[in-house]
């Protein structure tokens, strides 16, 4: 059963774990060998004056070998991801593409990314002025005794910071990110600390999100507002004719809420045949928008994947 | 060795719901938060012996019951190694342990009637 020998540290059986892991998604791996370390190096405490291996050796038949461990993380797994997964759109056999264009109103995720677009504009710039205000001040404070125990918060910071943003992109888009954070590994001193956080690549992949999160976060939420608007007027083109006919809006009116049907109500006059057409087109506008949401959303979550994620895998 | 084998495969047939279940109780029954390490423990004291289930295999069921809202968690920084993640049952929890509770009564009490040859 046991495809390697009997590991003599900790760090083997890590090591262990992860290949008895692989193939599984990066953030489970994290998840298991976060678990699996703290276990083990609570135990290694409580056994003073025993080697880590001795203390291995006598839990090994207790606690569990590597590949038993790991194909318990593997049968939970199935098990969590039916339990969290949004209910996806019902699907139709070889649906006409006027279904597969229109239905993707029916898509919660897309509704989602919508919505995460328009909150990646205040996530974006705190995530900035965080990374910005974060390193100029460990740069300047470092000649101080002070330099170094800040450096190490502001990346402990950075670290829970990106684990929530992990959670949230786990809710809006499916994307499976860590529930654990990054395990700081053997306690050592302050130099072996911040030695391990600067040849991290995942530490400086983070702050690179972070950094990206601003020109992406005005983007997305461009698009979104810019989108809303444009389709959601024009959408409202024969409710602006009615309006008028009914004397509610209109060069006599002081109703300004539908100022841009107003500026078509003047071009097109009474014409309702405009208004259908500009109908027609806000609604094509207002699906294309819900598309690219979605097409947003699954590539964001890749990307945050890639530098959030990936680089500690 | 085939019978040791097919002990083993019983014994984990068995635990997978059975672990959910006493996890929560041990959570339930607890009046503080509890990390890993610390149930893990209060359940090898009654565990010991011919261990029912390995200790490992209890973490992926904590983050089971975690992600569908039976448990809360939370992470605190130790300054004697990793942070913990400390464990708190929550009400759901609490409603589905009496339901998962009565379910197990039942069905020990209806394997035992034909087990023990009580039944008809």
């Amino acid at each position: 059963m046991n495809r390697f020998s009997a590991p003599r540290s900790i760090d083997e059986y890590l090591k262990q774990l992860r290949a008895a892991l692989e193939g599984e998604d990066p953030s489970l791996i994290q998840d298991a060998l976060y678990d699996a370390e703290e276990y083990l190096r609570a135990e290694v405490a409580a056994h003073p004056g025993k080697s880590e291996a001795d203390v291995l050796e006598l839990i090994a038949s207790t606690y569990g070998a590597p590949d038993e461990v790991a194909a318990a993380y593997r049968d939970t797994e199935v098990k969590v991801k039916a339990a969290l997964r949004t209910p996806p759109p019902r699907r139709v056999e070889n649906p006409s593409s006027a279904r597969r264009f229109f239905g993707i109103f029916l898509d919660a995720r897309a509704y989602t990314s919508l919505f995460y677009m328009l909150l990646t504009l205040a996530t974006g710039i705190l995530y900035f002025v965080l990374v910005v205000v974060g390193l100029s001040l460990s740069a300047g404070l470092a000649i101080l005794i002070i330099g170094v125990p800040f450096f190490l918060v502001f990346i402990g910071i950075t670290r829970v910071v990106s684990l929530g943003e992990g959670r949230l992109i786990e809710a809006i888009t499916g994307e499976r990110m860590p529930r654990r954070p990054v395990h700081p590994g053997p306690p050592g001193g302050w130099g072996a600390r911040i030695g391990a956080m600067l040849s991290d690549a995942r530490t400086w992949t983070t702050l690179l999100y972070f950094v990206l999160m601003l020109p992406l976060g005005i983007c997305y939420f461009v698009i979104a507002t810019v989108g809303l608007s444009i389709g959601g007027n024009l959408a409202l083109a024969p409710v602006a004719v009615m309006g008028n006919a009914l004397g509610l809006i209109g060069d006599d009116s002081g109703f300004s809420a539908f100022a841009l049907g107003n500026h078509f109500f003047r071009l097109t006059g009474h014409s309702w045949v405009a208004a259908i057409f500009m109908f027609v087109i806000g609604v094509f506008v207002l699906t294309l928008l819900m598309h690219v949401a979605r097409g947003i959303g699954r590539g964001h979550a890749r990307l945050a994947k890639a530098l959030l994620v990936e680089p500690g895998a | 060795m085939e019978d040791e084998g097919q002990g083993r495969k019983f014994q984990k047939d068995l635990n997978s719901g059975l672990v959910a279940l006493v996890l929560l109780a041990v959570l339930e029954r607890s009046p503080e938060d509890l990390y890993g390490y610390e149930i893990a423990k209060r359940l090898q004291k009654a565990n010991e012996g011919d261990a029912l289930f390995k200790e490992g295999t209890i973490y992926p069921v904590l983050r089971t019951l975690s992600a569908t809202g039976l448990l809360t968690s939370r992470i605190v920084p130790s300054y004697s190694g990793p942070p913990r993640r400390y464990y708190r049952i929550t009400d759901e929890g609490r409603a589905v342990l009496q339901q998962w509770n009565g379910i197990w009564r039942q069905t020990r009490d209806f394997v035992d009637r034909f087990v023990e040859g009580t039944a008809p």
